[in-house]
């Protein structure tokens, strides 16, 4: 009962649960990065510059979808399409890729359209999925799994089940080398090797998307928007917001973003899979986005947290490759952290 | 002499940052209507906790039937014979009638569960209440009335001694309120259940309860019988100084028409209704529920589909088809329900002072400065208690939350305000700060239009009060000279005088 709260003003009192709410995600971060530089199976490799560098780098695709999953769970949505959809866009991309190489002789002007055709084609499935959800009034989950069989099985059929292979020499893949990128000074290592290493691209898309998508959380109307719609959708349709509009941005936001890691992931290998590339990449984005303690009903969250929540993914990853222990333990050890990190997080509200 | 049921005994209750029950003594007779009323805080839900067995006592003792009562979890209540209905209804909407009554104690035949006798006995306890509502009637097709009586008839099944009734007539109208205390002296009469009635209004514990205990601050601060204590002594008992007058003296408004409203269609609610609001004109709109008052209200706001009516401001044609044409035209609604739409419970004082306005905070960045301030602004013009605007807005009581969904809508800078139900579940000091709060919008020159089902505040503060029927608006009554019994008349379709 709300109403009968003491009328006196009070100072929020300090509460555990609380704390851990907001900082459990960075605590489980800075413990499970203190472990890996301690234990002794793994800290030999695991603070090398290089090894740090290639686990940002290996899940920056996921981390750039799980930004638009952040706002998407915030607005009390979800996707499910994301995986199949990064699939279909990439092999979409390099089709066009191709048709303009072989059409105009340029490898150039080749990689520039599938540049253009990537974001381009996620805004239009992400718009697509927003629509349905909006103005044909079915669930998010229903519309997205929809996606998630429906994209894959385009992809499939128009790759006849196989890959789709660039015919870019090498200046497609050059986008995601890890040779590639803002090369950081040299330094030399403990045997006294002189080592130099770049940021690669797709490292520095990955940091200055969550820095803005950050910015548009917390600073611009339409993330304060989501916020509200997440919250409390009638109340928001009661402030005269356009409950409509921010879906659909939301979902033509995750588009875009699955738009960008598609072209990103096909240029690290030059080709796409039409049945395993972005494979269970919904999966891990929502992973990561729950572990950074963004609410799974909406109204609450934040995207610094799923920056966390996919790193934390990709050490436990890097860790037991370190360690050797078989891949096939990868799943558990992942739904342990999952499921800690969210008891850690469940806040009073939701008992 | 009557024997107590109830005794509680130098009972304290202690939160780590309040003491919310300060060594209370009280006591209730077996098969006695008590009212409790205080104000928010006054330590009426702390110590309904406690019966419920939801909380323990850090000091003193509760005797319940001559046994001390020492409960751990709510099923022990009930068990022993302590039932409570709260205020927002804990009934499944998808089961029936019979399964909710029996639900957790299902009867069983060979371990399925058997509806027949379940229906059976259901319409007993519903025929003992003198209601025909069917025991297979999925819930969530009934009216709130009848899903209380469903809460009733639960208590009654398990054999409750002592029902525990918190603010059950906030969303009946007036009829069903009859209806509701009828069944209660029932129940008082042939089943010796004993009531004890926590409401906000006044009127409604005088007529219904044998003695009433006013709680202040955690603390006891009197039991008076109906007749020794009109409402006025009441309130002033509860808050504990005198309130003078609870309106603020009427001033007269301008003759200029700000808002027209011609002709208004909602299906289903509203058949042909309209109105004129003048400069710095309160308005009542006075209507059982179910009357088309909300809808019409909602419909002119933009909230809700019309299928036809005219809008005109200040002379000048306005096409409201949205919240954010409303916005436009300087409409505001602030909604009778604030938990579901008129606030964000779970969002500050700041976001939610500041929502319905945002694209005038800047783009594409907002000035989260200039939003605090804004939120400060009409939290002190308000007189908002709390402890930042950083706040939790379901944290706050009732009033201040009102005051923040007010803020909301001021934040826009309305001409016109809608006000829905504004003092609904707010207690006696933040209704009459209301009350001010709406007489000093309109001396600024704003018109309000204000739904209320309390018939009191209406006639203390409008200058009309319109009475709507069936959608229609079917009476004008000038403020200062209507009665109780005139809007009553008008409401129940006893008495027409069409206008507008």
């Amino acid at each position: 009962m709300i109403q009968d709260k003491p009328n006196t003003p009070t100072a929020p009192t300090f509460r555990w649960s609380d704390f851990f709410e907001t900082w459990g995600g960075l605590i489980a971060f800075v413990a499970l990065a203190a472990f890996c530089s301690l234990f002794p199976g793994t800290r030999d490799h695991f603070l090398n510059p290089e090894n740090i560098r290639n686990i940002i780098h290996q899940n920056s695709f996921i981390g750039i979808i799980a930004i638009g999953m952040t706002f998407v769970i915030i607005s009390g949505g979800i996707d499910l399409s994301v995986g199949s959809m990064a699939a279909l866009i990439g092999g979409l991309s390099i089709y066009a890729m191709n048709k303009v190489i072989g059409g105009m002789e340029s490898e150039w002007m080749g990689v520039v359209a599938a540049c253009v055709a990537a974001p381009l084609i996620g805004m239009g499935l992400g718009l697509i999925n927003g629509l349905l959800i909006t103005k044909g009034r079915i669930a998010p989950f229903i519309v997205t799994l929809g996606g998630l069989a429906g994209y894959r099985s385009i992809i499939l059929a128009m790759a006849d089940g196989g890959e789709v292979r660039s015919s870019s020499m090498n200046l497609f893949e050059a986008i995601s080398s890890p040779r590639n990128g803002i090369p950081l000074p040299a330094w030399h290592n403990a045997a006294g090797d002189q080592v130099s290493m770049s940021i690669t691209w797709p490292i520095i898309i990955f940091l200055l998307m969550a820095v803005i998508a950050q910015v548009v959380l917390s600073h611009t109307r339409y993330g304060r928007y989501t916020i509200a719609v997440g919250s409390n959708e009638t109340a928001a349709r009661y402030s005269a917001i356009n409950v409509d509009r921010v879906r659909i941005i939301t979902y033509t936001l995750i588009g875009l973003c699955t738009g960008i890691a598609a072209l990103l992931l096909s240029s690290r290998l030059n080709s796409v899979g039409a049945s395993n590339t972005g494979n269970l990449f919904e999966l891990d984005a929502i992973a990561a986005v729950v572990i950074g303690g963004t609410r799974m009903s909406g109204g609450k969250g934040r995207v610094w947290g799923t920056i966390i929540g996919v790193l934390i993914l990709g050490m436990i990853d890097n860790v037991l490759v370190l360690a050797d222990v078989s891949t096939y333990w990868q799943g558990l050890v992942k739904a342990g952290v999952i499921i800690l990190a969210v008891l850690l997080q469940r806040s009073r509200s939701e008992n | 002499m009557a024997e107590p049921i109830l005794t509680i005994n130098g009972v304290t209750k202690d939160y780590p940052a309040v003491r919310a029950v300060n060594n209370l003594t009280l006591s209730i007779n077996r098969g006695e209507a008590h009212g409790l009323i205080g104000e928010n805080g006054a330590g009426k839900s702390t110590l309904m906790k406690m019966l419920s067995g939801l909380e323990h006592p850090t000091a003193g003792s509760i005797t319940f039937d001559g046994k001390p009562l020492n409960l751990c979890t709510p099923a022990e209540a009930m068990k022993l014979g302590i039932a409570m209905i709260h205020q927002e209804l804990n009934l499944i909407g998808e089961l029936s009638v019979a399964d909710n009554i029996f639900l957790g104690r299902e009867r069983t035949t060979l371990g399925l569960v058997d509806r027949g006798s379940a229906e059976t006995a259901a319409l007993k306890l519903l025929n003992q209440l003198g209601s025909n509502v069917s025991p297979r009637t999925r819930v969530n097709r009934l009216s709130i009335a009848d899903q209380q009586l469903v809460e009733i008839a639960k208590a009654l099944s398990c054999e409750a001694r002592l029902l525990i009734m918190d603010e059950p007539t906030a969303v009946l109208s007036e009829r069903e309120t009859t209806a509701l205390f009828r069944v209660i002296n029932q129940m008082r009469l042939h089943q010796g259940v004993t009531i004890i009635y926590i409401s906000h209004i006044l009127p409604e514990v005088r007529r219904l309860c044998d003695r009433i205990t006013v709680l202040r601050d955690g603390q006891y601060v009197k039991t008076v019988e109906p007749r020794e204590a009109d409402d006025a002594e009441l309130a002033r008992l509860m808050v504990g100084r005198d309130l003078g007058d609870l309106f603020p003296q009427r001033a007269p408004h301008l003759p200029d028409t700000v808002l027209e409203v011609r002709n208004f269609f909602v299906d289903g609610w509203v058949r042909g209704a309209g109105l004129d609001l003048h400069r710095g004109e309160i308005v009542g709109l006075a209507g059982l529920v179910g009357s088309g008052r909300t809808e019409f209200a909602e419909a002119i706001a933009g909230l809700r589909k019309r299928r036809s009516g005219s809008v005109s401001i200040i002379g000048e044609p306005a096409d409201i088809r949205s919240p954010i044409d409303a916005i436009r035209h300087r409409i505001a609604y602030v909604s009778e329900d604030r938990k579901l739409r008129g606030l964000h419970l779970d969002l500050s004082i700041t976001e939610n002072s500041t929502l319905a306005n945002l694209p005038t905070y800047g783009f594409p960045l907002l000035n989260r400065s200039a939003r605090q301030a804004a939120a400060n602004q009409h939290a002190q013009k308000l007189g908002t208690r709390c402890s930042s605007v950083r706040q939790r807005v379901g944290s706050l009581s009732g009033g201040n939350q009102q005051k923040v969904a007010l803020a909301k809508w001021l934040d826009t800078k309305p001409n016109v305000l809608l006000l829905d139900e504004p003092t609904r579940g707010v207690d006696i000091g933040a209704k009459q700060e209301i009350y001010q709060l709406i007489h000093g919008l309109a001396a600024e020159g704003k018109s309000i239009l204000m739904i209320s089902s309390e018939m009191p505040e209406l006639i203390g503060l409008c200058h009309r009060i319109l009475v709507m029927r069936n959608g229609r608006i079917v009476g004008s009554l000038p403020g200062e000279r209507a009665t109780e019994s005139d809007i009553m008349h008008l409401a129940a379709g006893l008495r027409e005088n069409r206008v507008a």
